[in-house]
């Protein structure tokens, strides 16, 4: 999925020595930062990115991991027993969705933790609807 | 891959017109009509996106319901019952590609701000031959994924009203067609909460009653059954047998990246109202699509049995049929004798799915349609009403050409529906990662790439369904490679590696696109109504966009 992507090395580099140690708290400007996923080029995006990246790798193990198991080691795979299904049949029918939604919920927690660390509100934008700070637990306005 | 002819039907199946199920699913439908009617849409803005007032919990309702079609709700289970592990990579891919959706795409699609997926790619690479790639491809995949409601909705048709496929087929598909051209996506995004709790409460109830009344389980079916896999014939469990590791993984691939680039999933992220909440409403979405996959396993397990037990061996020869396998959880609750009414519940259930899922379907054809070919490139001064109508035409057209294709269908539910999904993948998902994720992505990668994947996926379906012999795929090596449900696989890195050669061999993007780019990833919050462009633009300054 992640394609070698040769890009060159020098602008991530201006970008991280000047923005890196004062732009936490005030001024940085966006629209100048490159984007580019390899090469994030703002504290807040490298942060981001970090959390993106690790969960990603802890996803596909989630996701591909038993079927690469059962297909490496069927033997022990099948044979082992948990609640009643073989070890296989478990961990992908049952573990690799609710792993997905375990690490989804994980995200929106760390990604809500980092925008308060970067004091990003998402809530008070629009003076439209007063009920958009309890959106969390489900403000359906409307 | 193929099925049997739908005359045999349901022999297992009591088909005939039953008065209660008849009366629920009658008053089932015409509640959506109503619903429809009450919040229908007099202007395109509301049509499209809902006026992007849709909160957390109701939108990740709609996520489900948009997303559960009947490929969820009917097919899983047959692919679980008929292929036994393999039909797991159905479960795994469609619901774990939401995580990838999520942590890379659902917040930077809202802050992009577009109606639609071809507006993005066209938006985002400056061209409008892209936005028609783009356009073109949102139908076909409409047209492919509909095909599978279409078969759905017509087997569990039967089932209820007695009478014959076709007939089916064509009422069920006159019932959607007729519905989203009088409401639209307001209609249908209020529509959605319901039926998603119309499909779940069916689901489980079904689920449930038959695990209780046959002793397969009590409280907890979604893990019970796994007590009951090994007495079950060994294919049910058994890893590989009928399909091997490549083609488990090349599935489950095509499935998770066709889910990141699927535009009537997409375009749900349009109709909430901060990027906040169109990741918390993934995860809700996610959970509320959970509840049915983990379920789908344990009513294919209690359907198996019970097919095994009162009609034949599952298996083999004279095993069970393609259109018994897409009713099986209708089958089972039938087979377990439970009241007519009720089985009538879960068949609703079915329908509630795929007219759901179809409905977005087509509103997502509709809007590529009018507002990417015909406003965009045909005629720029269209106006809300020339948009309004040529919409409502193109559900019209397409919903016809779906009819017609599902009186024949070339395979089952759940393996049509893949089919949209690996074209997805292949086609939109890179333009949507490398548009969001590298700046320097231009136009000619765009329609290198695009171009690509549209080349793969058609030679694909052409090798294995259309042109294939009784012997199998045309040439069977290439469906090795690229089988049609998984051909995002080795396709998709193949794509991206065109898009990025093209486009480090071309000039960069103009500035403008970047900075769109860039504001896509900023934390800064936006506006409700806000686009990252709207953005960009007042802050350069009104430049026009000249590039």
């Amino acid at each position: 999925m992640t394609d070698n992507n040769s890009q060159g090395e020098t602008t991530i580099r201006d970008n991280e020595t000047d923005g890196g140690i004062q732009a936490r708290r005030q001024g940085v400007n966006y629209l100048d930062a490159q984007i580019n996923i390899f090469k994030p080029s703002t504290p807040f995006m490298r942060d981001h990115l970090k959390i993106v990246w690790t969960m990603f790798v802890a996803w596909a193990i989630i996701v591909f991991g038993p079927v690469t198991a059962t297909f490496l080691a069927p033997g022990v795979m099948t044979s082992i027993t948990v609640l009643g299904f073989p070890l296989h049949y478990l961990l992908t029918a049952i573990g690799a969705p609710s792993g997905a939604l375990i690490l989804s919920f994980m995200y929106a927690r760390k990604r809500d933790q980092l925008d308060h660390e970067y004091g990003i509100d998402h809530s008070t934008k629009q003076p439209t609807s007063d009920t958009e700070t309890v959106v969390s637990d489900g403000g359906a306005d409307q | 891959m193929m099925s049997t002819p739908l005359q045999l039907l349901p022999d297992a199946l009591n088909a005939s017109f039953k008065i209660v199920p008849a009366i629920m699913v009658s008053g089932m439908l015409l509640l959506f009509l109503g619903i429809g009617y009450a919040f229908r849409v007099a202007d395109t803005e509301d049509l499209w996106v809902a006026g992007r007032s849709i909160g957390n919990v109701e939108n990740g309702m709609a996520i489900g319901a948009n997303w559960m079609s009947a490929a969820s709700y009917l097919g899983m289970a047959a692919l679980i019952a008929l292929s036994g592990y393999y039909g797991l990579a159905f479960v795994v891919g469609w619901s774990t590609g939401y995580f990838v959706l999520l942590i890379f795409m659902a917040a930077q699609m809202r802050r992009f701000g577009k109606y639609t997926a071809p507006d993005f790619v066209g938006d985002r690479f400056n061209s409008d031959t892209a936005r028609a790639i783009g356009a073109l491809t949102t139908i076909l995949i409409g047209f492919v994924y509909s095909v599978g409601q279409a078969r759905g909705m017509g087997l569990v048709g039967i089932y209820v009203f007695g009478g014959d496929y076709a007939t089916m087929v064509i009422l069920m598909m006159g019932i959607t067609v007729g519905y989203l051209a009088l409401s639209g996506m307001l209609g249908a995004t209020k529509n959605m909460a319901v039926q998603y709790v119309i499909l779940i409460v069916a689901f489980l109830a079904g689920l449930y009653a038959v695990g209780y009344t046959q002793g397969y389980s009590t409280f907890l079916p979604q893990i019970e059954y796994g007590a009951m896999l090994g007495s079950l014939n060994s294919e049910f469990t058994e890893p590989f047998s009928g399909s091997g590791y490549y083609l488990w993984i090349a599935t489950a691939f095509s499935l998770i990246v066709g889910t990141c680039g699927l535009p009537h999933v997409l375009v749900r992220f349009y109709t909430v109202e901060s990027e906040r909440t169109a990741r918390w409403s993934t995860v809700w979405g996610l959970f509320f699509i959970c509840l049915l996959y983990l379920s789908a396993p344990a009513f294919a397990a209690f359907g198996t049995d019970l097919y095994a037990k009162n009609v034949g061996p599952v298996y083999g020869a004279n095993g069970m049929s393609g259109a018994e396998g897409d009713v099986i959880v209708v089958l089972a609750s039938q087979l377990a004798n439970l009241p007519t009414w009720f089985v009538g519940l879960v068949a609703a259930g079915g329908i509630a799915a795929a007219i759901a899922t179809t409905a977005g379907l087509f509103i997502a054809a509709s809007s590529a349609a009018a507002h990417d070919i015909y406003t965009n490139i045909v005629n720029p001064d269209a106006t809300q009403r020339q948009q309004l109508i040529v919409g409502r035409i193109t559900i019209i057209v397409l919903g016809a050409i779906v009819t017609v294709t599902a009186l024949d269908p070339p395979a089952l539910v759940g393996e049509l529906v893949a089919l949209a999904f690996s074209l997805a993948g292949l086609v939109l998902f890179p333009m949507f990662f490398l548009g969001l994720w590298w700046e320097n992505a231009n136009r000619q990668g765009a329609l290198a790439g695009m171009t690509t994947g549209l080349i793969i996926w058609t030679a694909a379906v052409f090798n294995e369904l259309i042109l294939a012999t009784e012997a199998g795929p045309l040439v069977p090596a290439y469906a090795e490679v690229f089988p049609a449900v998984g051909a995002a696989l080795a396709g998709t890195p193949l794509v991206f590696a065109v898009t990025i050669g093209v486009s480090l061999a071309t000039d960069e993007p103009p500035e403008r696109i970047k900075q769109i780019v860039r504001q896509c990833h900023s934390p800064e919050p936006m506006g409700q109504q806000q686009s990252a462009e709207d953005i960009v633009d007042a802050k350069r300054g009104n430049y026009p966009a000249d590039d």
